[in-house]
């Protein structure tokens, strides 16, 4: 699984909203594009950013391996035609060329996620959303991390309870109603604590946030995101 | 650490208690992208992401559950490991599977708005089983009426074959889903109000 590492890189060095322009901007440029010249170039631009965080290509794609059949099952499903000549491999083009831009996509994704910890993509958020929702958008996110593996761990637990107890023997309905109901009851339970224990600690709509500082080493990749987004109009 | 020196604005009781219930639910809809219960007779991995999205919207109601979703997505989008497959990244957004994850705060919104009405939440365990079962079928075909031509327009195939690709192998299992939120809305052990 791909998570942050404490590092020296480039991408590291880079504050999170020059990242997320980036790849907001690689996204839009892939979108638009899905010629075999741009192809080439994204993949260029691609590789570089991965290199820019070191996050090895073996091991983005590793990690991102669940999206690969869906991937290549769009081309082959494009391919085959009812009736003759059954199997086209013309009409498997596109779709295949478009599948490997939303390859790409998604593994840009990578160098962001290996160069940035959560708290500064939450101050980032912050910073950029303006206002009540932003403060509760950023909160969110830190929450989400916080109990991601608590919940994790009670989903674990209840189906470990269930199968102790014959659970697999029951039909598919009553297993996801079971699992449902328990899960979201103890979630509920924690959400009542958290609020309780938030508001025991000065909730603020004006919280003090993590440093985050744009620096002249930004300006290069604000750049380039830049121009990702003009590619769009070409 | 920057220094502040304003007063400290608190966040109404209400408001941090619906806002704690659609961050847990958050959590909980990507705690449950590591769960799929093995079919025998499926290829499709069963998760429980959409059981979530119409419990968002039934629970929380239109507002604090589309909060809830988007909650999920920008979490997702920051890199923490939400989506299926246990990964994350901005990249899922503007992926294949796009088109399904924009859809999750719309339909969490509609589930909500037809069941209660407003913004103040009903008990949703005393709502009638026609009402429930429109607005999560609604749910349903907003999820799909959104993925399904995203899917299609990404990876530049047919609406068949998008429909053949994203749909048709989860609708059965889908249609499970909305009949267990169902169920565990109407046992009335999760209390909305």
């Amino acid at each position: 699984m791909l998570t942050y590492e404490p590092d020296d890189t480039l991408a590291h060095r880079l504050d999170p909203r020059s990242k997320l322009a980036v790849q907001i901007g690689f996204a839009a440029s892939a979108l638009a594009h899905t010629t075999p010249h741009a192809l080439v170039v994204l993949t260029g631009l691609a590789l570089g950013l991965l290199w820019s965080a070191r996050v090895p290509l073996r091991q983005a794609l590793y990690a991102y391996r669940y999206a690969l059949p869906l991937l290549a099952l769009a081309p082959l499903i494009s391919a085959i035609t009812l009736g003759a000549p059954w199997f086209d491999p013309r009409a498997a083009i596109a779709p295949a060329l478009a599948s490997y831009r939303v390859l790409l996509i998604i593994l840009v994704s990578a160098a962001y996620i290996r160069s940035t910890p959560v708290r500064d993509s939450r101050a980032a958020i912050q910073r950029t959303v303006p206002g009540k929702p932003g403060q509760l958008l950023g909160m969110g996110v830190a929450l989400v991390f916080r109990f991601l593996p608590l919940l994790r761990q009670d989903l674990e637990t209840i189906r470990d309870a269930s199968d102790a107890r014959l659970g697999t023997e029951r039909s598919l309905l009553e297993r996801v109603v079971h699992i449902g109901t328990v899960s979201l009851e103890r979630a509920f339970i924690r959400a009542d604590r958290l609020s309780l224990a938030l508001q025991a600690r000065c909730f603020a709509w004006n919280p003090t946030l993590p440093p985050l500082a744009l620096t002249r080493r930004d300006a290069p990749a604000f750049a380039l995101a830049g121009v990702l987004v003009v590619t769009v109009l070409l | 650490m920057a220094t502040n020196s304003q007063s400290v604005d608190l966040v109404d009781g209400d408001v941090v208690r619906s806002f704690a219930r659609a961050a847990l639910l958050a959590a909980l809809i990507s705690a449950t992208a590591y769960v799929s219960i093995p079919i025998p007779i499926s290829p499709v991995p069963f998760t429980l992401q959409v059981l979530f999205v119409c419990l968002a919207g039934l629970v929380l109601g239109p507002v604090w559950g589309s909060v809830a979703m988007i909650l999920y997505l920008a979490a997702g989008a920051i890199g923490i490991p939400v989506f299926s497959g246990g990964n994350g990244g901005i990249g899922h957004l503007f992926g294949h599977t796009g088109g399904y994850l924009w859809s999750y705060p719309v339909a969490a919104f509609v589930i909500g708005a037809m069941v209660h009405r407003g913004r103040t939440l009903k008990d949703v365990s005393a709502v009638s089983i026609p009402v429930l079962a429109v607005s999560l079928l609604a749910g349903l075909t907003l999820i799909y009426g959104i993925g399904v031509p995203w899917l299609a327009w990404v990876l530049e195939i047919g609406l068949a074959e998008a429909v053949s690709l994203g749909a048709a192998p989860f609708i059965p299992l889908d249609l499970v889903k909305l009949a267990a939120a169902a169920a565990i809305v109407k046992s009335g052990r999760i209390d909305t109000v």
